[in-house]
């Protein structure tokens, strides 16, 4: 039997071994097998062989294998003759020499000699010191792999009492009871989902709240905006508390400042107030009229009572700082709107940073809902 | 048994080959590497935790394949050489040397292995 391939080289043995492998096949031995190959290839080279074919590499492979197996099993039973359970040098000559014995050695015609001298440990001796070391080419594992098993823990183990005097101690325990007899179960964190729906609302109520107060500031400081500024036309305006924001002011009236030709953000308040568009102004009218009118009622604006029915926008995403405007305009059409007039002329970095800060510091939960 | 000075001498010098070659096969690297070697050993039940011992299986067993690879090499050769004995100059194609099952199968390398496959 011979094949037609030639393989040369170790590295495609070595493919060929992984290609069987995963092919499925896996044989017992398997990776013993390939190491062998290997070596037997190296021997070869060393020889002078520059080429094999696979069939008579695997054969050589399997002498290999055979003598080694032979040479083992054969020392191992001089040992056991000789009384013992490990092997010793003696015992591995006489297998040599057992094995030897078929072709002829040095030597081994001279029966009752020491094993010292044995022909065949000379000739191994004489062989090791003519031939050039080759070591193995690649890194062997320990092998084969013991897995530790996880045993099952005896009674002692377990400090537990077995169910029966007839039970020794050091026997495996038996498993637990869970594990064969059905219990009835409930579910002990009945309660838990409704925890979490009113924590929920709580904390919904808390935002709600928060934001309730921050509207609340926010209409404070217009006001009290509004009552410096109608004292003062022109003056520049008292820094409040970082809570005024150009931001909020509604724009000037068109023509009220001469200003550059600006193309107009698309803003409700500023089409509000400059009424470019119609529908904005149909709706802002009367918002309007009564910002018109607000500045002749009196110096100072007194705050209601009562306050209008707020309806909040829950904007999910960026805070920017134009929403507090639109808030602030729904709550308060009438109010104040001449005072934003007067806010505009602050300085805009100053108050831009101090809201921020504000921002940040008492409406921290509004931070982290946005 | 003769316990003649002269053999004592003898053993003593054999004694000392021998504890310097287990010595010296420490440094010693043999081809096939000792994990497949007590692998395989300890499937035969081989049991010795010297590792001198191992490598000198080893090494046995490495003299043992190459005798039968250089006798199939011979074999190779010789059958190399009738063929350049033709008219044809085939060197180069045969130059190289590929052991083959015919060259195991050779009458030197047979009476190595006793059972053939």
């Amino acid at each position: 039997m011979s094949h037609g391939d030639v393989k040369s080289t170790r590295d495609t043995i070595k493919s060929e071994n992984q290609q069987r492998l995963s092919l499925g096949r896996l044989k017992a031995d398997e990776f013993g097998r390939a190491v062998s190959k290997i070596a037997v290839a190296q021997i070869c080279e060393s020889v002078g062989f520059q080429g094999f074919k696979e069939s008579a590499l695997e054969a050589l492979t399997d002498i290999l294998v055979c003598y080694l197996c032979d040479l083992g099993r054969n020392a191992s039973f001089h040992a056991n003759l000789a009384g013992r359970t490990e092997c010793n040098l003696f015992d591995i000559t006489r297998a040599l020499e057992e094995l030897e014995a078929s072709h002829g050695f040095p030597s081994a015609s001279d029966i009752g000699h020491c094993l010292v001298g044995s022909g065949t440990v000379r000739e191994i001796i004489r062989f090791v010191d003519s031939e050039e070391e080759i070591p193995f080419a690649q890194p062997v594992p320990k092998f084969p792999i013991v897995r530790n098993r996880k045993l099952i823990p005896s009674f002692e183990h377990m400090n537990e009492k077995p169910p029966g005097k007839h039970i020794p101690t050091w026997l495996p325990a038996f498993p637990d009871p869970h594990t064969y007899i059905h219990t009835p179960m409930w579910n002990e964190r009945a309660s838990d989902p409704c925890a979490d729906k009113i924590e929920q609302a709580r904390q919904r109520r808390k935002a709600e709240k928060a934001l309730l107060q921050l509207q609340q500031r926010l209409v404070c400081n217009g006001s009290s905006g509004t009552s410096t500024s109608l004292a003062t036309d022109a003056e520049k305006e008292k820094v409040q508390g970082g809570e005024s924001n150009p931001f909020l002011a509604a724009p000037l009236q068109p023509g009220e400042k001469d200003v550059s030709q600006v193309v107009s953000p698309a803003k409700p308040t500023d089409e509000a107030s400059k009424g470019d568009h119609v529908s904005m102004l149909e709706a802002f009218a009367p918002a309007i009229e009564a910002m018109k009118g607000g500045p002749s009622d009196g110096e100072k604006l007194h705050l209601p009572e009562k306050r209008a029915a707020v309806h909040f926008k829950f904007r999910a995403g960026k805070k920017i700082l134009g929403e507090p405007l639109d808030l602030s305009l729904q709550k308060k059409g009438e109010r104040g709107t001449t005072a934003f007039l007067r806010i505009e002329e602050r300085d805009d970095k100053k108050r831009r940073a101090e809201f921020i800060l504000r921002q940040t510091t008492e409406f921290p939960m509004e931070l982290n809902q946005s | 048994m003769n316990h003649n000075p002269q053999s004592s001498d003898g053993k003593h010098d054999d004694d000392s080959a021998l504890s310097d070659f287990l010595a010296s096969l420490m440094d010693y690297a043999p081809t096939i590497p000792d994990e497949l070697v007590e692998h395989y050993l300890a499937k035969s039940g081989f049991q010795c935790p010297d590792v001198r011992l191992i490598r000198l299986v080893a090494v046995a067993t490495q003299k043992f394949v190459a005798e039968v690879a250089s006798d199939a090499l011979q074999h190779c050769k010789a059958r190399q050489a009738a063929v350049v004995k033709d008219k044809r100059e085939k060197q180069q194609k045969d130059k190289r040397l590929i052991l083959t099952m015919d060259d195991l199968q050779s009458h030197c390398a047979s009476i190595f292995i006793g059972v053939w496959k």
